[in-house]
């Protein structure tokens, strides 16, 4: 009889993480994808120096980090996952929504700031949970430019950036 | 060098699949294996267990329950004497395996049994010895019952049980302590021991050998038979006691025709005088 509750109490574990789940990670990827066309604005590079002729005036570090759990269905799955081997696909979509928001609040951080150019960016990755639903943080960072102010007016600066980088709204 | 932003591609660094195809198939697959595992190591622990040298199996038993205890009342007292006497009979027709003491436990219970257990042991119910007519059915059943563990199917079954609880606690600690102490506790050892058809097949003949030399002919075997055919059909009668024994030892028309299939083969008589039965389980069948 024990038994059969706990059997009871795990499909229905299983059922609530598949639903709850799936729901989250819908509307997590419909606000990411959203606020990517958002932050369109906001350039972000891995290079470690800015590109040519952009002399900036001011630097400073920016950041977005994100806490970001699994649910119990994804873990289950993964953990049978382990037994075989193979592709980790329900962290894989986790890893992912947790990158992109990740950058994502690291663009906003820089526009708050007054800054649409960011390079040198970095992610890190921290597990902060290793029990049965794994969670993890994901902190993007990177060095926020201001271009010098030599050329005066706004439109000038704005034109020196465009010509550095080019943006791709979606 | 111009450099751009560009919105992130989709579908290259996760997967668009249903998870549930995807644990479907981890299901599957990992069921598969834990069947695959069982049935394996179920074979392998069924074949080995009787080849272990008894004296291990005697040494296991003796640190759990006896069956053969004495039982508390005189009458069943001598019951179990008259059976111990009947078996200790029989088991020198059978040739034992080397250093097995059998052992006859009764119990004074209604249900329609007998069965063999772990450490040289079988067991007796009242329900079972109220039903039997003469000594000659009685040392059929016996007999059938000391063939299991002079073939050590009992230590098989044994085996494949602990070996089974073992691969079970390893997918579930529940699962397997339940299993194991289902294989080794009291009230298991008498219903989760089943033997298969080639294992019945087997001490069927042995039985025979033994009730022939005992007695020249072969004639409890048949008169088992009868006495099943007349029992209550216990799915009709809720209230009569439930035949154990025909559950664990099913009567097949093939376990007959080979009965009578050996008679002829082995120019065994079928039919001769039956010895009457010790006094005391006669005194059982009276109301």
């Amino acid at each position: 009889m024990l038994d059969l509750i706990e059997f009871g109490l795990f499909v229905t574990l299983l059922i609530v993480g598949f639903f709850a789940g799936t729901i989250v990670e819908k509307r997590h990827y419909a606000s990411i994808r959203k606020r990517e066309r958002e932050y369109a604005d906001v350039l972000a590079f891995a290079v470690r120096f800015p590109p040519d002729r952009v002399t900036p005036q001011r630097a400073f570090l920016v950041h977005g980090t994100v806490v970001i759990s699994s649910d119990y269905f994804k873990t289950f799955v993964a953990g049978l996952r382990n037994l075989f081997g193979g592709r980790l696909r329900t962290y894989e979509t986790l890893m992912e929504r947790a990158r992109r928001e990740a950058l994502l609040r690291l663009k906003h951080d820089a526009r708050r700031q007054g800054a649409k150019l960011v390079v040198c960016v970095r992610f890190e990755t921290t597990t902060i949970s290793t029990g049965y639903a794994a969670s993890i943080e994901v902190f993007a960072f990177g060095t926020a430019l201001i271009p010098e102010r030599t050329a005066d007016s706004k439109e000038e600066r704005d034109a020196a950036l465009a010509f550095a980088a080019r943006s791709v709204p979606a | 060098m111009k450099f751009e932003n560009r919105v992130p591609a989709e579908g290259i660094n996760s997967s668009s699949e249903n998870p549930l195809i995807e644990l479907g198939w981890l299901l599957a697959g990992s069921l598969g294996v834990i069947v695959a595992l069982v049935i394996g190591v179920s074979l392998a622990a069924q074949w080995i267990a009787p080849r272990i040298p008894y004296r291990y199996e005697a040494k296991l038993a003796a640190t759990l329950p006896s069956f053969a205890t004495a039982p508390n009342t005189e009458s069943a007292r001598r019951v179990r004497s008259e059976l111990q006497e009947l078996a200790d009979r029989l088991a020198a027709r059978l040739e034992m395996p080397e250093g097995m003491v059998v052992r006859v436990g009764y119990r004074d219970d209604r249900t329609v049994n007998a069965f063999a257990t772990i450490g040289g042991q079988t067991v007796f119910f009242r329900g079972l010895l109220t039903k039997l007519e003469n000594e000659n059915v009685l040392a059929m059943v016996m007999a059938h019952e000391l063939a299991h563990l002079k073939y050590r199917h009992v230590s098989a079954a044994l085996g494949r049980g602990v070996a089974v609880a073992v691969i079970l606690s390893v997918v579930s600690a529940e699962l397997g302590r339940n299993a194991a102490g289902g294989v080794l506790g009291q009230a298991g050892v008498a219903t989760l021991l089943s033997f298969n058809r080639e294992q019945e097949r087997a001490a069927d003949e042995a039985a025979l050998r033994a009730l022939y030399a005992e007695y020249g002919h072969v004639g409890g075997a048949i008169d088992l038979f009868d006495v099943f055919a007349r029992l209550p059909n216990q799915q009709r009668d809720p209230n009569v006691p439930a035949v154990e024994f025909l559950r664990t030892h099913p009567l097949t028309a093939n376990r007959i025709a080979a009965i009578k299939q050996w008679a002829v083969e082995n120019d065994a008589a079928i039919d001769g005088p039956r010895r009457p039965l010790p006094p005391g389980i006669a005194a059982l069948r009276k109301p």
